[in-house]
């Protein structure tokens, strides 16, 4: 419109002027002023057939911003006008704006990468038509490129990288209004064909530069550029064929593409001379970082080349041979850079993760060696320096990187280990396993610490409770480490041993050193604590590996004992001395190496006695008053390592095993005196570090997860409640007496669980009715004894009542947590009674938000616990329940105004807490067990046919009788907060679409609800529609 | 008291341990440092807390604080800080040097003034916490600036201040229109404030 109008000196003015406004600084011009240059901008790229005026202005204008805009309107109008232009137009056009270009070289660079984007849009365009002769346009480039000149080959290169950049994706091209189909079609012609050249065009560049002796600075600016366009080739997401439109979104959105191109490069990737190049490249520039990491992660790529482009095995492994050759080469006798480490370190990652073991072991045996000596030489040296890095606290970790790919590497190689023969990696894995030591250990055994310039004093520094335990944050290394360690258990076994033994000895020298002075000289202490911080971290790892090597850590799976292991103990079960071995397990109090025949004992129980004699050691210095001493973190790694093993090796299961080491089931099988006496032990730890470290939170929380581990299976847990001091400890709970009210809530909770779970072991009436006395009747009695006084409205306020009615509710939580299948019926009825008075309590604590919470939160974890199990009559029962919870809730907070400092807060949370129970409560739609496990055969008499009352109708009421009460402010602050993490939850990319799908469309017709009664309507039909939405979703997942 | 020899790693500003019984001479040789007066409860009477805080006697006696371990302490709980009556609103640990001991970091926000107190302590440490208590009564009147309110026995208090800013206007207002509302009033460490109100159900 604004062309026809006006001629186009009187544009360019127009559209120069516009320019001046926006890219005034902003206190020279006002919103309107701008918004009205956009305007400009906007309707021009709007106008009809634009081109004349475009080559004017790209003729005269001097002002790049408008020379970019009309690169952009050339653009959107040849694709918006591509079916009515004439095909030479089409083809001048592009012909034009090249040249353009070419004698431009003066340019700004967006406008250049903005013309020659036009370029490539036009070309894509084109491609699908057959109209546009698309070869003319390499033929043009690398005329380009043969004429020598730097400048020019630059412009080259930026045509490609345009080009490619065009065609790589749907997602990343410019948006010119065409459908995925056409997009994905024009990639798969261009992969074939288009790319090909390009990358041949880019390799002969690159050799032309690796022949030269001298490059100046331009130059290697040039080399440089091309170096990055072969990159981005072979980082190239070819698209397979027949893929459909969902997936082609799916599988452009992966991370760490691998080379897998169709098999028209065959001729051109196992070309010998490619690799070689790559590798020549590599040489020549390794010191250059910058290029190095180019050059690096062009042979990454190579390295992950897979697909039909072989057409056969031998093929493949001609390929890897000499692709280690080349890399062997180039890596072995120099000195790796520190920017070179984690390029390298993804190279051979590549090649075990891509390659076949056949096709590994298909190479020549000596090839093969070096490149496993190669491998295990990086591994050590990267490891000793990710360690020199972390002492340095180095912002970078570069090698920390590369260490972890590596580790990661070995782990693949060696798990599918039936293709090398036995015994192949040991060597390795010893070399490995020990550098790891090494490093985390202090001088003289180790290298903890230690720089070029001596051993570096660490700042004590302050740890947050942020900060991850070392077992989380390195959890990757250890899992590789312990593997390997399993693959050496020759070596790595009876070096751990010795070497926590030893320590366990200087730890309880030291310590005794400690105590001698203080009673020497009390409130004075001139010793200093390095020596025993140093004990403690050596500890520390030596634990970690230790559990990382005996046991695997599993979530819901029975854990085995690792074959390996297993193995070990069997091949050396005729040289062992059964009751040798008992007696250092039995011992933790005597050093193993003053038990007469200690060498002949089984050593992979004599490493687990070695742990428990670190564990006792720190049981005798809290006796001896040392507790202050002591290291939490240590205690931690105790409680951990103890856990760990005892899910894997107590009582094992010896149906689960072809065959089972008798050291292994003399100890820790049923019905033996070892399992016996170790549960006794680990019970007693448990009580110590529950009144000793109640403090410690962490370590209390690692200790009552002990627990839960000794009794959440039946077999320990029968062991378990023969032990008097189980009841003890089930007393001491239940009277709610110090040490034990000491311990955080969440602690006291799973400790209130462990004791339920232990009530379902195996025991006779008598006894099992004993047990329920002693554990859970209290807390009705104590429970019903105070909200049934008189006065109990007068006295609801007292401190004492307060507390007695807290640990009630917690307690309750706890309680509902055990529940199992097995269970459920006994709990639910049990909590259904207390869930009744709830109510009652909800009246009377009306005003003191924080016991309100408290109650709620009950009712959220019994519905998140035991909803999916209950039958009909018995989930009703629990419906009731909740919806008159909320009808208390409401009735006594509608036209309640509070103005104490935490009131918006705490209201939030009730309301949250209220939202997580109608989540839970709906979430019987979805996960229902009850149908097909009879749980409650034999408690609920005639089941009514069908269900009258589902859980999404309850849920609608439910929040129908709380929407009065939540503010504005708060529904779109808060619930949009539920919603978001309601999301983020969500991994899956499509369920998380729906799901946000449905939370839009529920939110839209009435954002945000108020208290109206229309839109009060309007959002419960939503909620109903989101109900079905979000409840077909998680059926259908 | 060796935990204390070693010292909260020098921060200064760490209290001293407070209401804490003394311990005995000498000590039980087992149990470490940490709780012998603890351990002594345990095995003999249940449910006494600490020393001075007293069930039997009721309201009259109850002491306006008792004490608490750190580590004992929740989100959302109550602490004095300072010397005041505080909301718990942050509560997070952290150590010095990995193998060191946990201490507290609490942040507090007074229940009357609103203002904000933080505090770290060791967390072995015993912390005071506040008795709150809430109490409903029904407003009556409002004259010269006090609240009239009706109490359970019967008695009428005059001695409770209209709160200033919104919640006393509402107060006054809805006085004013004749509506029947109840007043919670908050009581902790002898000050008392009224919180919220609340229209009484007909």
């Amino acid at each position: 419109m604004m062309a026809a109008a006006l001629g186009p000196p009187e544009v360019i003015a127009q559209l120069e002027n516009a320019a001046k406004v926006l890219m005034a600084p902003p206190s020279m011009v006002n919103n309107e002023q701008r918004q009205h240059a956009e305007h400009i901008f906007l309707s021009f790229r709007k106008s009809k057939s634009p081109f004349a005026v475009c080559k004017h202005i790209l003729e005269t204008s001097k002002v790049d911003y408008v020379l970019f805009q009309a690169a952009t309107a050339i653009m959107e109008a040849v694709v918006r006008e591509w079916i009515l232009l004439e095909k030479g137009s089409i083809e001048s056009l592009r012909t034009f704006l090249l040249t353009y270009v070419l004698q431009r070289p003066n340019l700004q660079k967006y406008v250049r990468e903005q013309i020659l984007l036009a370029v490539a849009v036009i070309v894509k365009r084109g491609s699908l038509d057959k109209s546009i002769d698309c070869k003319s346009i390499f033929h043009e480039v690398s005329q380009l490129i043969s004429s020598g000149n730097p400048t020019v080959q630059t412009l080259a290169c930026s045509i490609l990288t345009a080009l490619l950049s065009e065609f790589s994706s749907s997602s990343k091209t410019s948006n010119i209004g065409l459908s995925m189909e056409f997009h994905g079609n024009c990639k798969r012609v261009f992969q074939e064909e288009d790319l090909r050249q390009i990358f041949m065009l880019t390799v002969e560049v690159l050799q032309e530069f690796s022949r030269r002796e001298n490059l100046n600075a331009q130059m290697s600016s040039v080399f440089q550029r091309y170096l990055a366009l072969a990159n981005q080739v072979l980082s190239w997401n070819f698209l397979p064929p027949n893929l459909g439109r969902h997936y082609i979104a799916m599988f452009e959105s992966s991370q760490n593409v691998l080379l897998k191109p169709t098999e028209s490069w065959r001729e051109t990737l196992l070309d010998s001379r490619v690799m070689e190049l790559f590798f020549t490249v590599h040489r020549k520039i390794r010191e250059d970082s910058d290029m190095a990491q180019d050059s690096l992660q062009c042979l990454a790529q190579l390295a992950s080349l897979h697909g039909p482009i072989f057409p056969d095995e031998g093929s493949q492994v001609d390929y890897l041979a000499h692709f280690i050759e080349g890399l062997l080469n180039t890596i072995n006798g120099i000195e790796i850079e520190d920017s070179e480490a984690v390029g390298i370190s993804s190279i051979i990652s590549n090649l075990i993760t891509v390659f076949p073991r056949n096709v590994l072991t298909a190479i020549p045996n000596e090839l093969f060696s070096s490149f496993v000596n190669c491998l295990t030489h990086l591994t050590c040296s990267f490891g000793r320096s990710a360690a020199l890095e972390e002492v340095l606290d180095k912002d970078d970790m570069v090698y920390m990187e590369a260490y972890d790919k590596l580790l990661e590497s070995w782990l693949t190689l060696v798990q599918d280990d039936k293709h090398f023969h036995k015994g192949f990696f040991t060597q390795h894995a010893v070399q490995v396993f020990n550098s790891y030591i090494q490093c985390h250990l202090a001088a003289p055994d180790g290298t903890r610490n230690l720089t070029a310039n001596g051993v570096a004093s660490r700042e004590e520094e302050e740890i947050s409770e942020l900060q991850e335990d070392d077992r989380d944050q390195f959890s990757d290394q250890l899992a590789s480490v312990g593997m390997l360690g399993r693959i050496a258990a020759e070596h790595c076994i009876p070096l751990l041993t010795s070497l926590l033994e030893e320590r366990v000895t200087r730890l309880h020298g030291q310590l005794q050193r400690h105590q001698q002075q203080l009673l020497a000289s009390p409130g004075s202490s001139t010793l200093d604590n390095k020596m025993l911080d140093d004990l403690y971290e050596d500890i520390h790892w030596l634990i970690l590996v230790t559990g990382y090597l005996l046991a695997d850590d599993t979530q819901g799976e029975t854990p085995l004992i690792p074959p390996e292991i297993m193995e070990y103990s069997i091949k050396h079960s005729s040289e062992v001395d059964i009751n040798t071995t008992l007696q250092i397990l039995g011992s933790p109090g005597e050093k193993a190496s003053s038990i007469p025949g200690y060498n002949r004992t089984d050593s992979v129980i004599r490493l687990l006695s070695a742990v428990l004699r670190v564990s006792e050691v720190e049981s005798r210095a809290i006796r001896a008053d040392l507790t202050h001493l002591l290291s939490p973190q240590m205690g931690k790694d105790i409680v951990w390592f103890l856990k760990r093993w005892a899910k894997t090796y107590l009582l094992v299961d010896e149906k689960l095993y072809d065959q089972i080491s008798l050291p292994f089931s003399t100890a820790f099988g049923a019905d033996t005196e070892g399992s016996q006496w170790i549960i006794g032990y680990l019970l007693q730890k448990v009580i110590s570090n529950l009144s000793v470290w109640s403090s410690e939170q962490d370590l209390a929380n690692d200790t009552v997860q002990l627990l839960v581990t000794l009794v959440e299976r039946r077999e320990r847990a029968n062991l378990v409640i023969q032990c008097e001091n189980w009841w003890n400890l089930a007393k001491q709970f239940a009277s709610r007496s110090p040490p034990l009210n000491f311990l955080s809530s969440p602690v006291q909770r799973t400790l209130m669980k462990a004791l339920v779970l232990g009530g379902f072991a195996h025991m006779d009436t008598e006894t099992k009715q004993q047990y329920w006395t002693e554990v859970l009747q209290p807390l009705q009695q104590r429970f019903l004894r105070v909200i049934n006084q008189e006065n109990f409205q007068q006295m609801c306020q007292q401190e004492e009542v307060k507390q007695e009615i807290t640990a009630t509710l917690e307690a309750l939580c706890g309680i509902a947590e055990a529940t199992q299948i097995d269970n459920v019926a006994i709990l639910f009825n049990f909590l259904m009674d207390f869930l009744t008075n709830c109510i009652g309590l909800m009246e009377v604590y009306k005003n003191t938000p924080e016991t309100v919470n408290l109650i709620i939160e009950v009712f959220v974890e019994v519905a998140h616990k035991q909803i999916c199990y209950l039958g009909e009559s018995k989930a009703m029962n629990l419906y009731e329940a909740c919806l008159t919870l909320l009808q208390v809730y409401s009735k006594n907070n509608l036209g309640r105004q509070r103005i104490d400092v935490t009131a918006e807060e705490e209201q939030y949370q009730d309301l949250l807490l209220i939202m997580e129970l109608l989540t839970n409560l709906l979430s019987k739609e979805f996960i229902d067990f009850s149908d097909t496990d009879e749980v409650f055969r034999g408690h609920e008499p005639g089941q009514a046919a069908n269900r009258s009352v589902s859980a999404a109708d309850v849920v609608l009421y439910g929040v129908n009788l709380i929407l009065p009460l939540m503010s504005q402010d708060l529904l779109k602050a808060e619930y949009s907060e539920l919603v978001e993490t309601l999301l983020s939850s969500q991994q899956d990319p499509v369920i998380y679409q729906r799901l946000a799908d449905a939370f839009n469309k529920l939110t839209a017709s009435s954002t945000p609800p108020t208290l109206d009664r229309k839109q009060k309507m309007a959002f419960l039909k939503s909620l109903e529609e989101f109900m079905a939405n979000v409840g077909g979703l998680l059926c259908v997942k | 008291m060796a935990e204390r020899g070693r010292g909260p790693h020098g921060s200064a500003g760490t209290p001293p341990p407070r209401s804490r019984p003394p311990e005995a001479p000498g000590g039980h040789m087992v149990g470490g440092s940490r709780q012998p007066p603890a351990r002594r409860e345990l095995e003999s009477k249940p449910l006494k807390m600490a020393d001075d805080l007293d069930f039997e006697t009721g309201d009259a006696g109850a002491s306006a604080t008792f004490p608490m371990q750190c580590s004992a302490l929740r989100k959302n709980g109550f602490v004095v800080l300072k010397g005041r009556p505080c909301k718990i609103v942050e509560m997070s640990t952290s150590k010095t040097g990995k193998h060191g001991h946990a201490k507290v970091h609490l942040v507090g926000i007074d229940i009357f003034t609103g203002k904000k107190y933080e505090d770290i302590c060791p967390s072995t440490h015993n912390m005071d916490v506040p008795n709150i208590k809430r109490n409903d009564f029904q407003l009556i009147g409002i004259q010269d600036g006090y609240l009239s309110l009706l109490q359970d026995s019967g008695e009428v208090r005059e001695d409770l201040r209209l709160p200033e800013g919104d919640l006393g206007k509402e107060i006054e207002q809805k006085y004013d229109c004749g509506e029947e509302i109840l007043i919670t009033v908050l009581s902790a460490m002898t000050e008392e404030a009224a919180v919220a109100i609340k229209a009484m159900a007909k």
